[in-house]
């Protein structure tokens, strides 16, 4: 097994973390050679709170608050960024809104500002408003051509069912062209806030500059209005196979997604069946589906397993593409390796193989600032010890073969699968 | 097919061992250049180095396993054909170059694909893999000492052939405009513009490269790194995106051996034709090279290559790609003094060279339209 050293690694005694009265919460982790800094974090409100008949309007809000604030239209704003060749973006996904950006480090308190000033006093300018809803006509048209994304539509429909994870975040052009400006705006005031805000820096600057600079920029950041998102509806896996096809004329590649549920990032089994899912569709070229799918019978460029990371319902998904006359057998072949994965324990050298795989990455998910903030947000967000990393070597070495069969028959039943595909009619 | 198995180890030995040290390896071709890389922790470099240079020489090109390979890579092409931005860019291309070897799709076409013989790709190997037509770069943390031991002890051995080796001649530029449409199933209307560019090497590269930046922002010089530089404050995004005629602009000049081209990238919306497009283009165009680099243009282009440089050196990967990504078209310098060499450019250099090779006769314009006309 990989040896990592565990005293260097980041963990309680050098990650910084601090919750602030406004309910935002700071983590940082130095990378002193680094003449940048870069940031990403998160504030809890998504699609999961898009009213209904209005999907798509927590995504449109993020979109919004790169058009302008209060303080700056459009043009002065990103000049102002990209004067400094800074980035700021803004989305959103299903539980919340994810900004990122990076910048050299003696930026750092200008862009923190205008991050700020983003977040918080949004222009909500009426001809960016305009804009960005002609924009969207056309991200629907690109989005409804492209068998991948259609592919993804299918399969979370019928995967999540009445559940909200079912609708794609954009939303759709018919709720899309109903938003309008003043939605966009109520929807601000109602979710934005510091609170349950989570920022993490990775960068050139000591970490207590860093979150002392935040403090110093954000503190003044109250939204006493802030309301809380709705908790995740229950969701239950469903019983019987499910499929649809998705025809789009005259793509020469076919796109599919065979899934099943999995377990939310922060329950016991995760971390089980992120080994197991390693083994069948990621270690090496693609695991064993990559070896049955691409390299013995030469069906698909990429096939590939895939296991969620998230809170509430999630899935476990094996994906394909493939030219549309062999859609069919790439499905057969999936399915036996599949059924070879609930029928027999993985083999000894292949969970040894996978262990050392898991801590033999860690250094390297660490190298760049970008891979640093990425794990500081995974501890944040999955409610994980500040010495994750430190603990995973005896973690992992809980994990059995049986385990992974144990978790392989809990959540892959082969009588129930959702195969989504997208390409041309069958 | 390099992935495929030597005479001394298996794919699957090589590929689990990697993979087993939490590294990863892979390899990319551009028109110039086949890059192999492997990042690894650095307890690992010495497996890294073996297998590297095993596949420098002994690769199998097993005839069932090419026959394999043929379907994916087919595969990977009609991946790539689902996308009409592919099958513009391969129709600008052919048009952008009459006789250089750039016209070609890296990825082949599907004619050859078919075609290819074990003995072509066989041929192809023992020709061109050779130590003396090979950079090796490494970035990380290890003792150059210790690793040049190692290099010596894996690499030093392999005998060199000369590679023989057919040099195009540098495509002419482009006299006169060209108009190329593409009819598709798509529903929207997509534009690429290809204007010549001088070779990598060449003094006015680096003006260029200010030029891409303050027409259509900067490209990034992250291949593997995270996020770039925005371009909204680019002429080209204010006239066309913010003033609603375009959905997204963005621009791409890529470093070469020989003179290759400047590519701008329009999604239209579909509330305007590409010819409105085009026209107010044209207009940006007119201005920029009968006007001049303002003060701040030049200040800010000089910062944001500034900052894209700190942000290539943020992982090792990116750092030996750049060495040898250089070290192809130039030397290594070339990048260690790459802001350096935008410094010196002034704001007169970035106008003389705009004029020269922006002019509209010098151009190839592809547009992609909907088929029914939508």
């Amino acid at each position: 097994m990989t040896d990592t050293n565990s005293a260097r690694l980041p963990g309680a005694d050098n990650i910084f973390r601090k919750t602030y009265p406004n309910g935002s919460t700071v983590l940082a982790y130095p990378n002193p050679a680094s003449p940048a800094v870069f940031f990403r974090g998160y504030i809890p409100v998504g699609s999961l709170s898009d009213p209904t008949g209005k999907n798509g309007i927590a995504s449109f809000t993020a979109a919004m608050l790169s058009t302008g604030t209060q303080q700056h239209e459009f043009q002065k704003l990103h000049t102002l960024i990209e004067s400094l060749g800074a980035s700021i973006s803004v989305h959103a996904g299903s539980l919340s809104t994810v900004f990122s950006g990076q910048c050299l480090k003696e930026d750092l308190p200008f862009i923190l500002g205008l991050l700020l000033e983003m977040l918080s006093q949004p222009g909500f300018p009426r001809f960016h408003y305009q804009r960005l809803q002609k924009q969207l006509a056309t991200v629907f048209k690109i989005q409804a051509q492209n068998t991948e994304e259609m592919a993804s539509q299918a399969f979370d429909r019928l995967y999540y069912q009445d559940h909200p994870y079912a609708h794609p975040n954009i939303g759709y052009p018919q709720t899309v062209s109903t938003i309008s400006l003043e939605d966009l705006q109520t929807f601000h005031q109602d979710f934005y806030g510091p609170n349950g805000l989570v920022i993490a820096f990775s960068g050139g600057i000591e970490s207590e500059k860093t979150a002392s600079l935040f403090e110093q920029i954000f503190s003044a950041w109250e939204a006493s209005n802030q309301q809380v998102q709705i908790e995740l509806p229950d969701w239950k896996p469903h019983r019987t196979d499910m499929r649809e096809h998705v025809v789009i004329p005259e793509k020469s590649q076919t796109d599919l997604m065979i899934g099943t549920s999995a377990p939310a990032g922060m329950s016991a089994d995760y971390q089980v069946c992120a080994l197991g899912n390693s083994i069948l569709g990621q270690f090496g070229m693609m695991g064993r589906i990559g070896e049955a799918v691409r390299e013995r019978s030469g069906l698909a460029y990429y096939a590939a397993s895939s296991l969620e990371a998230g809170l509430g319902p999630t899935c476990w998904k094996v994906f394909a593409g493939v030219n549309p006359k062999n859609l069919e057998l790439a499905i057969d072949k999936i399915k036996d390796e599949l059924k070879r994965f609930i029928d027999k324990p993985v083999t000894q050298q292949e969970l040894a193989d996978v262990k050392s795989q898991a801590l033999g990455q860690v250094p390297l998910s660490l190298e760049s600032n970008a891979g640093i903030v990425r794990f500081l947000l995974s501890l944040e967000r999955y409610k994980l010890s500040l010495n994750y990393l430190r603990e995973l070597p005896a973690m992992l070495n809980t994990i059995s073969e049986e385990d992974i069969l144990a978790c392989a028959r809990k959540y892959w039943d082969l009588n129930s699968l959702v195969i989504a595909s997208a390409g041309k009619a069958l | 097919m390099q992935f495929k198995g030597t005479k001394n180890f298996s794919a699957q030995e090589m590929e689990t061992s990697i993979a087993r040290t939490g590294g990863y390896s892979n390899a990319f071709t551009s028109p110039d250049w086949t890059a192999y890389f492997q990042t690894v922790p650095s307890s690992a470099l010495e497996l890294a180095l073996r297998f590297e240079a095993d596949r420098m020489i002994n690769s199998l090109f097993d005839p069932i396993e090419v026959e394999n390979e043929r379907t994916v890579i087919l595969s990977e092409r009609e991946g790539n054909e689902n996308d009409p931005q592919f099958l513009l860019g391969e129709m600008v291309s052919q048009a952008a170059f009459q006789q250089h070897p750039y016209r070609n799709e890296v990825l082949g076409s599907t004619e050859d694909l078919l075609n290819l013989t074990r003995e072509d790709l066989y041929g192809h190997y023992r020709n061109y893999y050779q130590p003396a037509n090979a950079n090796l770069c490494l970035a990380g943390s290890f003792q150059p000492d210790k690793i040049m031991d190692l290099v010596h002890k894996y690499f030093g051995e392999i005998p060199s052939a000369e590679t023989i080796k057919s040099i195009p001649a540098p495509e002419p530029e482009i006299t006169a405009p060209q108009q190329l449409e593409l009819l598709g199933a798509e529903e929207t209307n997509y534009i690429q513009i290809a204007w010549r560019s001088p070779r990598a090497s060449h003094p006015d590269f680096f003006a260029y490269t200010l030029v891409e930046s303050i027409l259509s922002g900067p490209s990034a010089l992250n291949m593997f790194g995270t996020g770039g530089i925005g371009n909204r404050s680019s002429r080209l995004y204010r006239e066309l995106v913010e003033s609603q005629l375009a959905a997204g602009i963005y621009g791409s000049l890529s470093a070469s051996i020989d003179p290759g081209t400047y590519n701008l990238y329009i999604t239209c919306r579909d509330d305007h034709t590409p010819d409105e497009v085009l026209q107010r283009l044209d207009q940006v165009i007119d201005d920029f090279l009968e006007g001049e680099v303002t003060p701040d243009e030049h200040a800010i282009a000089l910062k944001q290559a500034h900052a894209s440089f700190a942000y290539s050196s943020d992982n090792i990967t990116n750092q030996a790609f750049w060495l040898g990504y250089a070290q192809s078209f130039a030397d290594y310098s070339w990048f260690t003094d790459y802001v350096g060499q935008l410094e010196a450019v002034s704001r007169d250099d970035i106008l003389r060279v705009a004029r020269e090779y922006l002019a509209p006769a010098h151009r190839v314009t592809g547009i992609y339209r909907p088929r029914d006309g939508a």
